[in-house]
């Protein structure tokens, strides 16, 4: 399965002779298994572009919301196709949204949208796999299976090859473990290593009693008792003499180190504490689990975590206006634009403007990366439930900050938003983009679960939209 | 170029005409010379246009597999732009590649350097492809193959022979490409080995399609050096001692006798000893006492339990494919395997020939979880031949022998294998993965895959062996694999036991068999693997002559001149337990079972069947399957020991330190720190009784004196005795087998 990406293999080769801007191996494990990663990062950063986002914030709507009912609006199309809103128009010269998203239209000038996306994966875990990883799936299974064959998310990627160190970590997400049936792939460190998958938190921001469990002591448990037991494990660990010589036992009591510093950290503590924010802004966000989920997303990146994701939801959900993801198909006589209008929309209005406003009044615009996308759009013909079906055809993604363009469309789709007339964008190339913003080379060399050289990303990063 | 002034001219022409190899004056050869060059100058690597985009709008074939399409690209793409016979300083391949316009991979060769003229006289002699009958590499030996240099010797010289089809043979150290394995070395254009750092390395050395390694050790001088000697137990000594002499390096001092028995407990049962069997045998005096503790272990139930559950990983014993009931069978069936001890080559033919039911032959659950031929094959080919065949698929192996032609005839003899599903009751109708229910596995009379590289129907035939006419090929390639003749299988199967035991295969990774991957210790592996066949697939036989070797029961304690040294065996390596020991471990210490979903009370961890459930998301933060998948216990779906991780992550800290499991753990009321404190036992004893069921050992008075402090300055008695054992279970000790 993964044979179909044998791209590189010239690796060592540059070692001997030749040093080159863009071919540089980072090992995982090289033929006779040794790791240099501090090495390797060093070198990814001196070849890599300029960095001109330090975070990003990936916001993963997932199960596909619609392209054309939100930001590629045809209103020139027959009924069937352009769907029951009117655009109108925003604050971006020549960008309209929909009419249900007048306080989105009010942040267009912050964003650039790519209306040209594309693939072909008509499955949700395929296609989620693809818009996680920035990798195309083997084969567009609608239960693909999560395997260390597959790629890792591009958070573990960072945290691989660029991770920021310290009490706080480079890659956390949040609050769900996406699955359509199985588990969607994409979402950890995979063939790079348990070291690298994210802090992952299955708790809802929006609970009273939102807290990070790694960092709550059960009651019984204080830090004084904490220090206690450390320092008699210390004087055990003393007496068998494994830390003077053992790299497994150093590197297993800096974990510990590390661990315990950030049991005391108040920077990561405060970090997750929303109770500090003011009512206000709590509420600005929306009292939900995605809204407070974004702002802890924009308190994490104030503390200096690098990549953040944040699932929409669990599921594909689309047919309650109470939870679940955008898969409206009209399924079991549901209508698929009630519910939007109900549920995905609202949500998005309130929550998706009121960050990136936040964002850019604390000054954190110019260096977080916000990606807002699914893994599809949905079919511009309405279908019989008078809803919309999967369209990986063409569909948008929504970018702002981190160096990108504001008030911006690139790429176009065809008249029906059918298909990218102009500059198409292939995940791949997304994912390029989002590494080179990040100042990763994206053809960085990394070796998958079989030893051999893969390259970070396929794709080329998108020049046209960069700021 | 001398030579050929003293040639009159007219013998020139007839050398042009002739096209000779390399001779000088003689027309180019294409394959020979100018694919050389390419390669050397890493124009058709993987990064570059070797890339299956290709770079820039120019692709080559990797590594230059391909003469034919190289030729096209060179002469015919791009408008022909690339080369030009009339001007040949102005093609655009001497241009870019010499940075006389901008190149996007940077400067590959000078002006007129001698990849340059290569290049620029073929173009000028009308980029010809070569005449037919025009001789090929069949070889290249290399000088050295190996050597070890002691500083201050720091660099050797690396000389390369190909040797062609029509019996010629030439050097071709400036054409050869080098690679090393590592940074310990730097190899200059001309084959000059130079040291960067102390310590052994290979350089892959690479003419055209042929590869040979150079291994490499730069040794430090340590004129103080001297070597101590040691009693050999059995032949593996021999080849370990005789290395490591070699190298100037003394090995650690044999392993006390508690951490010994630590040892051999983790590594044949997956378990601590007990209070009671580690103070037996610390008080045994029997010189014998290790020997016989081997013995005694080997026939231990949990000894099958335990190394069942290495091969229920790697044959992909897992619910979702197979369903509860089949793991079950499945499991027993491998258990029960090892526990008769049955004969490693039988176990892998039942595997490989088996048919029917799955839940009736448990063996043919290995079909039953590998859906698709090609990946059957390339399974087959990793976990019994140690070799992976995965970059075969869509080219030549870059780095192994294998072909496109031979992966395709591989796989096509597993295209045959069908599936007969009585009933499916899967709970998720749209996963195709999922099977619950009755299957038969069956041979079709009919059906071959395509290979892609000829569009044609392969030819079934085992790796690297000529055709395979058998009627069943089933049967037939069960026989194949196991055949004693067959090194792969016998080398492959030692190369993973030693692995489980010493922690590092002879070859590493240890399903990664290919000339250019050698071994540590060629002749060891070489002497084991006919050691085992000689016995019979003894499986037991092996372990026990790991077990009772010198080398296997040196302690991890360093030396002055083997710190340094991870592949050589001369300390042990201490490792983290795996998921089912540390959690087995915890459990036995508290006197506590872990409670299972869906499995009878009192199971242990590695007498599970199947795999870590599909639901992470379903699992409780304080379930022991939480727990096992965060210490790396496989989802089962790769046949590969690489999907077990023993990896250290922040998580399995946090788990550790102050995880609900730990926690639930400890303060169980009636765990073995209830049954202490309600004893009428002294807090000395106590302590006493702790060190020895989690440490195998009697407290230091430094730890008890420490301990009896932290208890009378306790408020509370309980939670003081917790704390001493949370310690005892986080002690690098305890978490480490060492």
């Amino acid at each position: 399965m993964n044979t179909t990406s044998c791209s590189s293999a010239c690796a060592s080769f540059q070692a001997t002779r030749f040093s080159r801007r863009h071919l540089l191996k980072v090992g995982g494990l090289g033929l006779l298994g040794l790791t240099m990663p501090a090495l390797l990062q060093a070198e990814a950063k001196k070849q890599g572009p300029r960095a001109r986002a330090k975070s990003v914030i990936f916001l993963y709507q997932f199960g596909g919301p619609s392209h054309i009912d939100m930001f590629d609006m045809k209103p020139d199309a027959p009924e069937a196709i352009r769907g029951p809103y009117k655009p109108i128009g925003s604050n971006a010269d020549g960008i309209q949204v929909s009419e249900k998203m007048p306080r989105t239209a009010k942040v267009m000038d912050k964003v650039t949208l790519i209306r040209s996306m594309h693939h072909t994966m008509k499955n949700h875990n395929s296609a989620s796999y693809y818009a996680l990883t920035g990798h195309e799936p083997p084969s567009d299974d609608q239960r693909l299976r999560d395997s260390l064959e597959l790629f890792p998310a591009y958070g573990s990627m960072v945290d691989r090859l660029a991770p920021i160190g310290g009490e706080m970590p480079t890659f956390v997400a949040y609050p769900h473990v996406i699955a359509d049936g199985s588990i969607t792939p994409g979402q950890h460190a995979s063939f790079l290593g348990k070291a690298h998958d994210p802090l992952f938190i299955a708790q809802d921001p929006n609970s009273p009693n939102f807290s990070l469990p790694e960092l709550s002591l059960p009651a019984n448990l204080s830090m004084d008792r904490l220090a206690g037991r450390r320092e008699l494990q210390k004087l055990i660990d003393a007496q068998s003499h494994l830390l003077d010589h053992s790299a497994a036992a150093k590197g297993l009591d800096d974990y510990y180190s590390r661990a315990l510093a950030m049991l005391n950290s108040s920077r990561l503590r405060n970090a997750f504490n929303l109770d500090a924010e003011p009512a206000k802004v709590r509420e600005s966000y929306g009292r939900t689990t995605y809204g407070q989920g974004c702002l802890l997303a924009r308190r994490l990146v104030e503390a200096g975590a690098k990549v953040v994701t944040v699932y929409f939801s669990e599921n594909i959900g689309g047919q309650s206006t109470e939870s679940g993801g955008w898969d409206t198909h009209g399924f079991n006589n549901t209508r698929m634009f009630p519910i939007i209008e109900k549920y995905h929309l609202p949500i998005t209005e309130q929550t998706l403007p009121t960050l990136l406003n936040d964002l850019e009044e604390r000054g954190l615009l110019d260096t977080t990366l916000v990606l807002w996308m699914g893994e599809f759009g949905r079919t511009p013909r309405i279908n019989g439930n008078v809803s919309r079906d999967h369209w990986p055809d063409c569909y948008t993604a929504l970018l702002a900050g981190g160096g990108v363009k504001r008030g911006f469309v690139y790429g176009e789709s065809d008249k029906t938003g059918s298909y990218p007339a102009k500059d198409l964008v292939r995940p791949d190339d997304l994912a390029a983009t989002l590494y080179y913003l990040l100042g990763i080379n994206p053809h960085t060399e990394i070796y998958n679960s079989v030893n051999r050289p893969v390259m970070i990303s396929d794709g080329k990063p998108v020049m046209g939209i960069m700021a | 170029m001398t030579r050929v002034r003293r040639f009159p001219l007219w013998l020139l022409a007839i050398g042009l005409l002739l096209n000779r190899n390399s001779a000088p004056g003689a027309a180019i050869s294409f394959r020979n010379e100018v694919e050389a060059v390419i390669s050397k100058a890493g124009c058709n690597a993987g990064t570059c246009h070797g890339n299956k985009y290709g770079k820039g709008g120019f692709k080559l074939s990797l590594r230059g597999q391909d003469a034919e399409l190289d030729l096209l690209a060179l002469t015919r793409d791009s408008m022909a732009r690339r080369c030009n016979p009339f001007e040949p300083e102005q093609s655009l391949v001497l241009l870019k590649a010499s940075t006389q316009v901008p190149h996007e991979g940077g400067l590959r060769f000078k002006k007129n350097s001698e990849e340059y003229e290569v290049l620029r006289r073929w173009i000028a002699e009308g980029t010809g492809d070569d005449s037919p009958g025009t001789p090929t590499p069949v070889k290249i030996e290399v000088m050295p193959e190996e050597e070890v240099l002691i500083e201050p010797a720091d660099r050797a010289q690396i000389k390369v022979w190909a040797t062609f089809s029509d019996g010629t043979k030439r050097e071709v150290t400036r054409r050869a490409v080098y690679e090393p394995a590592n940074n310990l070395v730097k190899v200059t254009h001309d084959g000059l080995a130079q040291r960067e750092q102390t310590g052994e390395t290979t350089v892959l050395v690479r003419f055209l399609q042929l590869q040979a390694p150079v291994r490499l050790a730069f040794v430090p001088a340590r004129p103080e050096f001297i070597w101590r000697e040691v009693a050999e137990a059995n032949y593996i000594d021999h080849h370990i001692f005789a290395k490591l002499r070699t190298l100037r390096i003394n090995s650690s001092e044999l392993c006390g006798d508690t951490v010994f028995l630590r040892r051999v407990f983790l590594d044949l049962l997956g378990l601590l000893p007990t209070e009671r069997e580690a103070q037996t045998f610390a008080s045994d005096r029997h010189r014998d006492k290790r020997a016989r503790m081997i013995e005694q272990l080997l026939e231990r139930p949990e000894f099958a339990d335990f190394w069942a559950l290495k091969w229920a990983d790697l044959l992909r014993n897992e619910e979702k494919a197979l369903d509860r009931k089949g793991t079950q069978v499945f499991q027993h069936w491998i258990r029960k395997s090892i526990a008769e001890n049955k004969p490693l080559d039988q176990f892998v033919r039942e595997i490989l020939a088996a048919r029917g039911s799955t839940y009736q032959n448990p063996a043919a659950n290995f079909y039953r979880a590998i859906r698709e031929p090609a990946q059957r094959a390339e399974s087959a080919a990793q976990v019994f031949l140690g070799v992976r065949l995965q970059c075969a698929q869509c080219h030549n192996h870059p780095f192994d022998r294998w072909s496109q032609d031979d992966y395709y005839d591989w796989a096509t003899v597993f295209s045959r294998v069908g599936y007969k599903v009585l009933e499916n009751k899967r709970s998720d109708g749209l996963d195709s993965h999922e099977f619950k229910g009755e299957q038969i596995v069956f041979l079709a009379h009919n059906g071959e895959l395509t290979n892609v590289r000829t569009g044609k129907p392969a030819t079934p035939r085992f790796l690297g062996s000529a055709g395979n006419r058998s009627e069943d090929r089933l049967n037939a390639l069960a026989a194949w694999v196991t055949a004693p003749e067959n090194s792969l299988f016998a080398r492959a199967q030692v190369n993973r036991v030693w692995f489980n035991l010493m922690g590092r295969g002879l070859v590493d990774p240890i399903d990664d068999f290919r000339p250019t991957n050698p071994a540590s210790h060629p002749v060891l592996l070489e002497i084991l693997a006919k050691d085992f066949v000689g016995h019979k697939f003894d499986t037991r036989y092996l372990i026990r002559l790991i077990l009772n070797s010198r080398a296997y029961q040196l302690s991890a304690e360093p030396t002055a001149t083997n710190a340094g040294d991870e592949i050589n065996y001369s300390h042990a390596i201490p490792r983290r337990l795996s998921a089912e020991q540390l959690l087995d471990s915890q459990h036995e210490v508290l006197g506590v079972a872990a409670k299972f979903t869906g499995y009878p009370a009192g199971m242990r961890a590695s007498q599970l069947s199947g795999g870590t459930p599909v639901r992470r998301s379903e699992m409780k933060a304080s379930s022991p399957e939480m727990f096992l998948s965060l210490f790396g216990k496989p989802a089962r779906l790769l046949t590969c020991e690489c999907e077990r991780s023993g990896g250290t992550t922040m998580g399995q800290a946090f788990q550790l330190i102050s995880g609900p499991g730990i926690q639930e753990l400890l303060a169980t009321s009636d765990n073995c720190i209830g049954q202490l404190l309600a004893s009428r036992k002294s807090n000395r004893e106590r302590i006493t009784e702790l060190y020895w069921r989690a440490l195998s050992r009697a407290p230091s008075e430094v730890e008890a004196t420490a301990a009896l402090t932290y208890l009378q300055n306790a408020k509370e008695l309980r939670p003081a005795f917790e704390d001493l054992t949370w310690s005892l279970l986080n002690a690098k000790e305890f978490v480490l087998r060492y």
